[in-house]
């Protein structure tokens, strides 16, 4: 075999060298624009190399010169199919650096708006997951429940799907009776919806076929490749923060966690099955138990004064040029760092805050289970066919808005 | 708690093929039931009062002029910086507006603006069909954003009391806005008409304390 430099590139030229391939970006199975380079041998992948950073925005930097109320609007802009979910986990971690109170109604909200999104998001993967294997049928049911969910969003904030709708210290809007009386018909509709999703793919032979066995990952494995969230769950590993570090009202809530056992595809998907039950019987639980009183704590920061909690300020002090002076006082806030993981529906979404005492934050790192879990993939695309590297880029579940950020 | 497995199929199940002959079956039935999908633009989707759409500065019946009196606070929040706002000191010290323009192309559809505005001069409305070939027609100066909200009344038959959940937040307390933003509002949309569980988990007993017995204190 011989080889030909050029510009220090080897180019394969000889018969038996691997032939290259690069899937994506364009590619629809590959969730957005997420790149695989694929060295194979024949139809078998030798080499898995995930290229990242198509849709990066700089979020980490631009949060550095924004408030930390402004930047509730980034994160709406990570994993755009669960932006709730997003909003709760930026605002539970401000709130832990700011030492910020929020009222119990707030809480059963945040909750509530959680695990909407995470059926939400759940019902999208299902959709597009089956469509990659092949199962059309499913992606259009999944979307006709979707709808519901995205349209009581539009009810409760005012957008289907970059909300912002939680604010530092509680939620912007109240929830409405005709928001929760939607909300209870789906709740009650929602167990026999499931069963028919079931019905088409649960013991279709093509879909056993394509998905049993595919891209398993042992326990001991799926914890060294940072995998979280119900990727991890298939392998049986029980581990979820909404029950092991609770946050919000999660620990008033009864639920379980799903767990798999073979760590296959097949597993991660009876398990995000299991977690569409468990969310349901979770909303269940807000809808009955929705305390009364307020949904902004009282010592809630303003949207616009980056103030000590409790601090009045008088109304010219915040206008222009004197904000931004206010803004960079640095004994606005106390300093240190935080890090504060929430579970979001694609697994462990972690904010880590350094703040210097000013009105923003001096560096905000996100730690996006997206990230990882196309980092993963990399090892567990190895030795697989091209046809179930798909199937397993569908069950880790990753959106590359939150990947790349 | 472990995920539960459905039966492994047994040989007459596999001859037949019973599961896709079910999923066909559902599919089938489907086929009779009324169809969910909306025809968009014959359709339109149900818009809900406070949906974040098209922006419009609302006309002041007294002056026939926008209600903005120049405070910025819309400007500073903003987190894209859309918003350009030029003014210059009046005769008794009140600010009078050059200019107010909205980059809308820059817009992230946040509310911040609306939020923050204590007067309730900018609003968004429930308009969302203004795409544009050029971008000089979605960068929405002053006359343009009163102009939208009179097409905006003009359309949904909305008149001046019309509010929204902007202006005057859903379970907001009414101590916490300004002056101008406690107007009338649905009963639900205030902390006391507000949605509660049926079955709520009493709070561990304690002696409530009201005011007048600390005020004795």
């Amino acid at each position: 075999m011989t080889k030909t430099t050029i510009l220090d590139v080897q180019v394969a030229d000889g018969a038996d060298d691997k032939y290259r391939l690069k899937m994506g970006p364009q590619h629809p199975a590959t969730h957005g624009v997420l790149r695989v380079d694929l060295e194979l041998d024949g139809e078998t992948i030798d080499k898995c190399d995930p290229q990242v950073g198509y849709l990066h925005r700089g979020f980490e930097k631009l949060a550095e010169h924004r408030t930390y109320a402004q930047n509730i609007v980034l994160t709406d802009r990570l994993d755009y199919i669960s932006a709730m979910a997003n909003n709760v986990g930026y605002c539970v971690a401000v709130e832990k650096l700011l030492a910020i109170e929020v009222p119990p109604r707030a809480q059963f909200i945040r909750v509530m708006v959680c695990e909407m999104a995470r059926i939400s998001s759940h019902l999208l993967w299902l959709a597009t997951h089956a469509l990659d294997i092949g199962a059309m049928t499913v992606f259009l049911y999944c979307f006709r429940e979707r709808e519901v969910l995205l349209e009581l969003f539009a009810e409760l904030c005012g957008s289907r799907l970059t909300n912002t709708y939680t604010r530092l210290g509680g939620v912007r809007q109240d929830v409405t009776h005709s928001i929760m009386l939607k909300l209870q018909r789906f709740v009650d509709e929602f167990p026999g919806h499931i069963a028919e999703y079931e019905t088409l793919i649960d013991t279709n032979r093509i879909w056993l076929k394509r998905t049993i066995g595919i891209g398993q990952i042992s326990a001991d494995k799926a914890v060294d490749l940072c995998l979280t969230g119900p990727s991890l769950r298939g392998s049986g590993v029980a581990y979820d923060i909404r029950q092991h570090i609770p946050y919000a009202a999660y620990n008033q809530m009864d639920f379980e966690v799903p767990v798999g056992e073979t760590g296959d595809t097949y597993a991660r998907y009876r398990c995000r099955m299991e977690e569409f039950r468990q969310s349901n019987t979770i909303l269940r639980q807000c809808i009955e138990r929705m305390p009364p009183g307020p949904i902004l704590g009282k010592d809630a920061p303003d949207l616009i004064m980056p103030a000590k909690p409790g601090r009045k300020l008088e109304f010219d002090a915040v206008a222009g040029n004197a904000l931004i002076k206010l803004i960079d006082n640095r004994d606005l806030y106390m300093a240190g760092d935080v890090y504060v993981a929430t579970e979001v529906p694609k697994g462990e979404l972690g904010f880590y805050f350094i703040s210097d005492g000013m009105g923003r934050p001096y560096r905000m790192h996100i730690r996006s289970p997206s990230f990882l879990h196309i980092g993963a993939l990399a090892t567990i695309g190895q030795g697989v066919m091209i046809a179930d590297l798909i199937a397993i880029i569908g069950t880790l579940d990753v959106v590359l808005g939150e990947c790349d950020r | 708690m472990k995920v539960q497995y459905k039966a492994k199929r047994n040989l007459l199940e596999t001859i037949l093929q019973v599961e896709i002959l079910q999923g066909l079956a559902l599919t089938l039935r489907k086929l009779f039931s009324r169809p969910i999908t909306r025809q968009y633009p014959d359709e339109k989707p149900p818009m809900y009062a406070g949906f974040r759409g098209q922006h419009a500065l609302v006309r002041d019946p007294v002056t026939n002029d926008s209600k903005c009196i120049g405070c910025m606070r819309c400007a500073t929040v903003c987190p894209s910086r859309c918003i350009h706002i030029k003014t210059h000191p009046g005769d008794s010290g009140q600010r009078l507006i050059d200019q107010y323009a909205i980059d809308v192309l820059r817009c992230v559809f946040c509310g911040y603006c609306v939020e923050v505005c204590p007067v309730g001069a900018i609003t968004m409305t429930e308009v969302f069909e203004y795409a544009s070939y050029d971008r000089e027609a979605i960068y929405f100066d002053q006359e343009i954003l009163l102009a939208n909200w009179d097409r905006f009344l003009e359309q949904t038959g909305y008149d001046d009391t019309y509010v929204n959940p902007f202006w005057r937040p859903r379970g907001g307390l009414e101590s916490r806005l300004p002056a101008a933003m406690r107007r009338d509002v649905p009963a639900d949309w205030t902390i006391e008409g507000q949605f509660v569980g049926t079955k709520i988990r009493q709070p561990p007993a304690c002696k409530l304390i009201t005011d007048t017995e600390a005020a004795h204190d």
